[in-house]
């Protein structure tokens, strides 16, 4: 009765982290769009989030990479899987609450990779998995999608640059329709499976599914939902980072920032290597600004940004064995994880409050 | 390292980014010229050539597509 309980908190706090990764990648999809004038706020964030339930449904093939390759399977429990959840959602919530566009996925996989060496040591953490799996396309992503925009841009720049601005503005701005739609497709297949694969492995661990059990199709829906959801509420701070605050960005450069995007996801989903689709979309962003004159990026604000990607995982890391540790000093019933979750809600209220008292919204023209 | 990280792997990457990212947007490009220069050339009373430009963009465009296509088959694939 009590490990149901606990299991009960885990997916609903799955299905929140859910929640907030498409709240707070968003601006992924669809900041390069608006920013550029090629779709309305609404229409963009409407079609990101329709795009990302259906991308929720295209494979379930990875559903559980993500704490299979970096932390010893033996390690894990329903306690480990919501300590971890809790260090992603609070990291999460800190960097929209400043505006900067860091990895879900690496909040997630720090806050696992936290609580699972809090609860068993070092020796939980697969070094092997972290460095090939996380660590090094953490570094490879951004500067990839940089050089192929930038490199990108420049050519554009070649071909139509003597061709009247109206017309190859209105045709960049048709062609971030469909990028923009590729970039969501791929954010809702990459990023609603790792939710899925979490709540799968806490099912499995709770001995409600065997082993090698694919995720339930309720899992599947309610995944696909929950992002859909969160992208539909639309991270409007992070919109704004990526979308004006980085560099001011044309439709050429739009579409070349969603277009090298698209294709560094699409390639390294191709071959097995998995990318931060958050350091990919602003390396592009970065790459097609540079691209056209390096004084046109914001090189202030991109740091803060790369210093947001490099506290990600240590930062999760340690809210996640925080949340471990406070959850222990309760036992191993239910009392742990129901006194941090209240906690973590209170937290939560007070983050939206304190930033829904600074004004509304921020607009994005 | 190599055992680490798929050292093959991440090559193949690499260069499938470069090659997909830069050329879509170059194809994409070419297509946009074309209509534009179809526009121009059209207006200034040159069939001939506008009918090349509007065959470039055409194939340009469904070059586009078709990297689309492939794309959303790559993903339907894993």
């Amino acid at each position: 009765m009590s490990s149901d309980v606990i299991l009960v908190i885990v997916v609903g706090t799955a299905l929140v982290f859910d929640f907030t990764n498409g709240f707070h990648d968003t601006a992924n999809v669809v900041a390069t769009s608006i920013s550029t004038g090629a779709a309305r706020p609404g229409v963009a964030i409407g079609m990101a989030a329709l795009l990302n339930f259906v991308g929720a449904f295209i494979s379930i093939s990875v559903a559980a990479t993500v704490a299979n390759d970096v932390v010893d399977a033996a390690a894990i429990t329903p306690t480990v899987v919501f300590a971890g959840l809790i260090g992603a959602i609070a990291w999460n919530l800190i960097t929209w609450s400043f505006g900067l566009p860091s990895s879900s996925s690496h909040a997630l996989i720090g806050g696992v990779v936290g609580s699972a060496v809090a609860a068993a040591g070092f020796d939980a953490v697969i070094g092997e998995g972290l460095v090939g799996k996380v660590l090094i396309p953490a570094v490879v992503a951004p500067i990839l999608s940089l050089l192929v925009a930038g490199i990108a841009i420049g050519l554009i720049y070649r071909i139509v640059g003597r061709q009247r601005p109206g017309m190859v503005t209105r045709g960049f701005r048709y062609g971030q329709l469909v990028s923009g739609g590729m970039l969501a497709l791929a954010h809702g297949t990459n990023d609603a499976q790792k939710t899925m694969g979490v709540i799968t492995l806490a099912l499995i661990a709770n001995g409600t599914l065997d082993a090698s059990a694919d995720p339930p199709t309720w899992v599947i829906v309610s995944a696909a939902t929950a992002i859909a959801l969160g992208t539909y509420s639309g991270g409007w701070r992070i919109i704004r980072t990526t979308g004006t605050r980085i560099i001011k960005m044309d439709a050429a450069q739009g579409f070349s920032a969603q277009g090298a995007g698209a294709a560094v996801i699409l390639a390294s989903t191709h071959f097995g290597f998995p990318l931060s689709t958050t350091h990919v979309i602003n390396g592009g962003v970065i790459g097609a600004g540079a691209g056209k004159r390096v004084s046109a990026v914001r090189w202030g604000v991109a740091g803060n940004i790369v210093t947001a990607w490099l506290l990600t995982l240590p930062a999760a890391a340690a809210i996640g064995a925080l949340a471990y540790r406070a959850t222990a000093i309760f036992g191993s019933g239910t009392l742990g994880p129901v006194l941090v979750t209240l906690l973590s809600l209170s937290l939560i209220v007070a983050v939206f409050a304190r930033r829904s008292r600074r004004g509304a919204p921020i607009p994005v023209s | 390292m190599a055992t680490i990280v798929e050292t093959k792997e991440l090559l193949e990457t690499i260069v499938a980014s470069v090659v997909a990212g830069v050329g879509i947007t170059v194809v994409f490009s070419i297509a946009i010229w074309g209509v534009a220069r179809f526009a121009d050339l059209g207006r200034d009373e040159r069939p001939m050539a506008a009918a090349a430009a509007a065959a470039l963009a055409g194939l340009a465009l469904v070059a586009t597509l078709g990297a689309v296509v492939f794309g959303i088959v790559v993903m339907t694939s894993k």
